[in-house]
């Protein structure tokens, strides 16, 4: 079955793209081909083993019109916002290079580069530092597979913001998306991904880093039938650092599914990854990270760190954090937990007069809320505590206590 | 208030409380003191409530009731307190908003009104001056970066607010330079009351120079081995626990 879906998919791409500059068309094709060589992931493909990749397959097709995302706040000033196929179209050079930041893309962020047709070119020119964060919802309510693609570009010195959001996807609708982050020598860019009743959504952030960069990533997923998301950051830059956190809330047959691959590339640079999350009802939650260390990134420091409730006995959780270390000179440390809700605490606010249930429920927010207060844009924190609460009992005395 | 009677509890299937009867009347401070591992702190748990500790054989009643047979959010709205040796942080969690909460909760147990924002505000600011803790611990996330005499004074802070008619204080004073013991002590002793019972779990003498008990019970090997007033206290500092346990000895 899920070979069929497969094949067909694959027998529809493109052998040759028409449109678009060569090195485009070039691209594109590299693409598709890898596709078409790899195959699609199968339940046999080591990083895809714990994601259900056969709802993914069959849901490949048709492709949506329509499915580049859009700005939903003032623009700030310095910052431009450039619609992909306008640039393609008008001054495809600009672009060149940039579309394929990770390498040659590989499943379904390789069909996302084989046919996006539009998407989002947001550019912050050197030295340019924007307070006001920007934005960008992502379409919703499409009829078919969505392929948003959006490019982030960064100067030297530069400072951004982004908030980007995903939510309430029609039913069986899949979302393909990839967002590039290209963030120059001494570039700080902050990144708040939101994903809230995702539907079918296979994502991927690829980041890459040039010397003293800064890379803080906030993902929050809040449900979702069938969410991968991918985060990747190339750190080649002496001196960058990224910070990748992440909370996710998987209830009823919620299937949300995080990856991290951090490759430190130049010596001195820095990652911490903190993941937090809850599964509950039949929901499954895996969280994959890796850290390479290559040889010549000597006095790396990398840490990783996965945290996970449990909250009934038919929800799952499958975490396996990772390092592999060449270089010799450096601090790493990795660890992962799966548990229930730390009996300790439990205990002391009920010898205060907290009602079991009330405490659980305090406890189960206060988990997943340590992560989304990181988020120092306030009415995105603050919308996206009441969208955890909204998943929790006892809603009004949470909302209260914290 | 709190009749005990011939109490035995195990963790784990190793007994631990070999047989403790106590009775403390209202008004009353009670001390007990004793080695490490003597069994102290099992018997502040049981009390409150505390989960793994399986009582095979006595009673607890609290005021008439079976006080073994409620939840601790139950006790605690029954008017039992716990102050903690080892005090849990809980990020993300307020301090003083759980405390509303758990107040609130308790007096809807009683049958009375929640307190609102502004009757409790007033009451938080006039509760926190009596053991001096800032403002700003009281509206942090509940103990979490506190310093080990900050958790302390919190605890009196949480004792004070909730008003228990029976405080268990287990080890109060460990981990207290001078300074902040007297702070505690001094909380502690202006909570004392004609209607309230304590019982101050300490290992050494020096906490009852402050906190100055009515009854001091010597707890050795899960059996109170000695009863007297204020003064074995004194004598257990100058002679140690070995003198007790040795006139224990058959």
């Amino acid at each position: 079955m899920t070979d069929t879906a497969s094949q067909t998919l694959l027998g529809s791409l493109p052998t040759a793209f028409e449109t678009g500059p060569a090195w485009l068309r070039s691209l594109r094709a590299r693409a598709a081909d890898a596709v078409r060589a790899q195959g699609l992931p199968t339940k046999r493909t080591e990083a895809w083993r714990f994601t259900p990749v056969r709802s993914v397959v069959e849901a490949e097709r048709p492709r949506a019109e329509g499915d580049a995302p859009s700005l939903a706040s003032r623009l700030p000033d310095g910052v431009t916002v450039r619609s992909l196929r306008e640039v393609l179209a008008s001054e495809p050079g600009l672009l060149e290079g940039r579309l394929d930041l990770a390498g040659v893309p590989e499943h379904f962020a390789a069909l996302n580069t084989a046919l996006f047709s539009d998407g989002l070119w947001i550019d912050v020119p050197a030295r340019t530092v924007v307070d006001q964060p920007m934005e960008i919802v992502h379409a919703t309510g499409l009829r078919g597979v969505g392929y948003p693609r959006v490019l982030v570009t960064a100067g030297e010195g530069a400072e951004l913001t982004l908030i980007e959001t995903y939510s309430g996807q029609v039913a069986g609708q899949l979302t393909n998306s990839v967002v590039e982050v290209d963030i120059a020598g001494n570039a700080k860019v902050t990144h708040v991904r939101v994903h809230e009743d995702a539907g079918l959504h296979v994502g991927r952030v690829d980041v890459r880093q040039a010397a003293d960069s800064r890379y803080r990533s906030t993902v929050v997923t809040l449900g979702g039938a069938l969410l991968r998301f991918d985060v990747r950051c190339l750190l080649e830059g002496k001196g960058a650092e990224c910070q990748l956190d992440g909370a996710y809330f998987a209830d009823r047959n919620d299937h949300v599914d995080h990856h991290t691959l951090v490759e430190h590339r130049a010596p001195h640079c820095r990652s911490d990854q903190t993941y937090r999350g809850i599964a509950a009802g039949q929901a499954t939650a895996v969280f994959d990270g890796i850290v390479i260390v290559h040889r010549d990134a000597q006095k790396t420091e990398a840490h990783q760190e996965n945290r996970n409730l449990l909250l009934s006995d038919s929800a799952t959780v499958h975490t396996k954090p990772h390092l592999e270390i060449d270089a010799d000179d450096v601090v790493c440390s990795h660890g992962a937990t799966v548990g229930a809700l730390d009996e300790d605490q439990l205990f002391y606010l009920r010898t205060r007069g907290v009602p079991e249930d009330l405490a659980n429920a305090m406890l189960t927010y206060a988990f997943v809320e340590s992560i989304i207060d990181r988020v120092a844009h306030e009415p995105t924190r603050a919308r996206l505590q009441e969208a955890l609460l909204a998943r929790i009992p006892h809603a009004d005395e949470i909302r209260e206590v914290t | 208030m709190l009749k005990i009677e011939d109490l035995h509890v195990e963790v784990d299937g190793k007994p631990i409380l070999k047989g403790i009867t106590l009775d403390i009347a209202a008004g009353e401070v009670h001390a007990v003191m004793g080695p490490n591992g003597s069994g102290k702190s099992t018997l502040a748990y049981v009390l409150a409530g505390r989960e793994g500790y399986e009582v095979t054989k006595g009673s607890v009643t609290y005021k008439g009731q079976n006080l073994l047979e409620m939840a601790p959010e139950i006790r605690a709205a029954e008017g039992v307190f716990l102050g903690f040796q080892y005090p849990v942080a809980i990020p993300g969690v307020s301090n003083i908003y759980f405390l509303k909460a758990a107040l609130n909760a308790i007096r809807k147990h009683r049958g009375q009104d929640p307190l609102d924002a502004i009757d409790f505000m007033k009451l938080s600011k006039e509760k926190a001056a009596l053991v001096q803790l800032p403002d700003e611990l009281t509206k942090r996330a509940v103990n979490d970066g506190f310093s080990g005499g900050e958790k302390k004074r919190n605890e009196i802070f949480q004792m004070a607010m909730l008003e228990p008619s029976l405080a268990v204080l287990d080890e109060t004073d460990s981990g207290l330079d001078i300074d902040a013991l007297k702070v505690v002590a001094e909380g502690v002793n202006g909570l004392r009351s004609p209607e309230r019972a304590m019982l101050v779990i300490t290992h050494y003498q020096r906490l009852l120079d402050y906190i100055v008990p009515d009854v001091v019970h010597v707890l050795i090997d899960g059996r109170i081995a000695r009863t007297g007033d204020k003064n074995l206290a004194k004598q257990l500092e100058k002679e140690g626990y070995s003198e007790v346990r040795d006139a224990q000895a058959p």
